[in-house]
């Protein structure tokens, strides 16, 4: 089943990229012609990581309504596209942009600021993408009961990814997550209703149960990591930066250039809430598991346990792991695709090779998506450090772009200076923080206290430099 | 030059439909974050078998989905952009 599951991933990726042109638009943007549904996919797909089947019940098993701040950004989380999208995407049309940084470092004219956007990029990319391998060898291993070790299960599975996204580029991305998207939401709904029905008769008796045992952890904020009732100021400040950093993601953010016109991207804007609804039985599934299967360590891995338990038929475990897997290598491939292409057009190209051709960066891009899931597959099975501070982290970074984004074609007013020091600042305060649990008052996310630091700074150096050529502005600028 | 939300080239009928979407999504988000939300962060009354919570979070991204999808079929209907293009450059 499974075995099957990443043939036809393998087949629809490899198939998707005979099409596109040769060149980095067609590597990169998709020859700026996807459609409505590829679009929506691979945008639904890519936000439905290894973190949906693992870590969402894994929240909401063990916090509670904690993990009902996922739903609450997802909400909200790319509306901001149907206010800029269109306009990013035009400019994307008229000066050849296939990345978020070549957009903003044109937009300030700055070298730099295309190199800080690249380096804050691949920071945030590599715990998220090897938290996604981790999950895959994860799943491989808890559903053959230890005979597939996590390594091997995440070589599998990202052996596929890595053969799809060298040879297809972004349509390989795209078709798979279509295919891998479609397949989840059947598993999300199906075991969301299945289990709370095996379970207790039903997803309305659920939650009587639980209202009678456990009702803090139906009521925001839910509880903490550590059992106790989580703070407004975490649980608001957790949503805040995630609403902010949606919609910038990088790879995402790189997918506006892919649309075929404007009218696709509104749509598939629109239609993003449709996806986010698979979010609640999702965390049904870890609901279900709270009063009847306590105790379950790590919380990650409660949706698996239940599985197991059941006895259900292999069909169905096999389904599951598939289910899984596509979550993982649908954001897993977008990551590995992009931090290829950034580093790439955004760093190498910009910093050092200026001269190089259309070809030699393809050639380059995929050489890097090798380089980059070898890095990530090195930190997934081999390395013991920590990734949960540095994804937090990551967070907090990614937020500092969206000030950027705003000014850059908002305000004509904001200067080269000012959001260079603004992202410093930005950063810098969020590192801080970061390290300073003392200064995490309310438990407020370390990116916010980042996020005013950078708008003041941004401001306040804007001002205090000389405009910028106003003609140039003009391109960007909403007026 | 003051910084704009909207382009000037929209007729203000139009930038009034788009401010008070602008404006909606505001309140939702305000609504999902403290303290707002402590209004609505309860158990009882249970709806469709949700906590009460649960089911407003869901009315709010059906409502955001239903805004949009307003907003798009309007903007077909009336063939309006919300950043017309400007004349070519």
């Amino acid at each position: 089943m499974t075995l099957g599951y990443l043939g036809i991933s393998l087949g629809v990726g490899l198939w998707s990229g005979r099409k596109t042109s040769k060149g980095t638009e067609g590597y990169v943007a998709g020859d700026r012609a996807l459609g409505f549904l590829v679009l929506y996919f691979i945008l639904g797909a890519s936000i439905f990581s290894a973190f949906a089947f693992l870590g969402g019940p894994g929240w909401a098993y063990s916090r509670g309504a904690a993990a009902f701040y996922i739903l609450s950004y997802g909400t909200i989380g790319l509306v901001p596209w149907y206010f800029f999208g269109p306009r990013v995407a035009r400019l994307g049309r008229r000066f050849g942009f296939v990345t978020q940084a070549e957009l903003l470092a044109h937009r300030y004219q700055s070298k730099s600021l295309s190199a800080v956007l690249a380096l804050i990029s691949l920071i945030a990319f590599l715990p998220y993408l090897t938290l996604q391998m981790q999950g895959a060898g994860y799943v491989f291993n808890v559903v053959t009961e230890g005979r597939i070790p996590n390594w091997a299960g995440a070589a599998i599975a990202y052996g596929v990814v890595l053969v799809y996204v060298f040879r297809s580029g972004v349509m390989g991305v795209a078709w798979t997550n279509t295919f891998q998207g479609m397949f989840m939401m059947v598993l999300a709904w199906s075991l969301g209703l299945y289990l709370p029905w095996k379970l207790y008769g039903g997803v309305g008796a659920m939650f009587a149960r639980l209202a009678e045992t456990v009702p803090d952890m139906l009521k925001a904020p839910g509880l903490g990591s550590d059992g106790q009732i989580w703070t407004w100021g975490g649980y608001s400040s957790a949503i805040i930066i995630s609403v902010m950093g949606f919609s910038i993601w990088p790879h995402y953010f790189m997918k506006i250039f892919t649309a075929r016109n404007e009218r696709t991207l509104r749509r598939t804007v629109v239609f993003y809430p449709t996806f986010q609804i698979f979010l609640i039985p999702i965390l049904f599934i870890g609901f279900a598991g709270i009063l009847s299967y306590p105790g379950v360590e790590p919380a990650d891995a409660i949706l698996p346990t239940i599985l197991m338990s059941l006895d259900l038929p292999a069909v169905v475990i096999g389904l599951f792991c598939a289910g899984a897997l596509a979550a993982s290598m649908s954001t897993g491939d977008a990551l590995v695709h992009a931090a290829g292409s950034i580093l790439v057009r955004d760093f190498y190209r910009v910093v050092f090779r200026p001269d190089l051709t259309d070809d030699q960066q393809t050639r380059l891009i995929r050489f890097l998506v090798v380089v980059i899931s070898g890095v990530a597959y090195y930190f997934a099975v081999m390395s013991k450090i920590s990734l949960v501070a540095l994804l937090l982290l990551s967070y907090g970074f990614i937020a500092q772009i969206f000030p950027v984004l705003l000014a850059a074609l908002y305000w004509s007013r904001s200067t080269r200076a000012g959001v260079l020091s603004g992202l410093a600042a930005g950063c810098a305060v969020t590192i801080l923080w970061n390290l300073n649990p003392g200064l995490q008052w309310q438990e407020i996310h370390p990116g916010l206290w980042g996020l005013l630091a950078n708008v003041l700074t941004l401001v306040t150096v804007s001002l205090a430099t000389p405009p910028m050529d106003p003609e140039h502005v003009r391109q960007f600028v909403v007026e | 030059m003051r910084p704009r939300l909207f382009s000037s080239r929209l007729e203000p009928a139009q930038r009034r439909v788009y401010r008070a979407v602008l404006v909606f999504f505001l309140v939702v988000f305000l609504g999902m974050i403290f303290p707002l939300v402590s209004v609505f962060s309860r158990v009882h009354p249970m709806i469709l078998g949700l906590p009460f919570f649960l089911f407003y979070l869901t009315v709010l991204l059906l409502g955001s989905f239903g805004v949009l999808l307003g907003l798009f079929l309007w903007e077909d209907r009336t063939g309006t952009s919300g950043d017309p293009e400007e004349d070519a450059l």
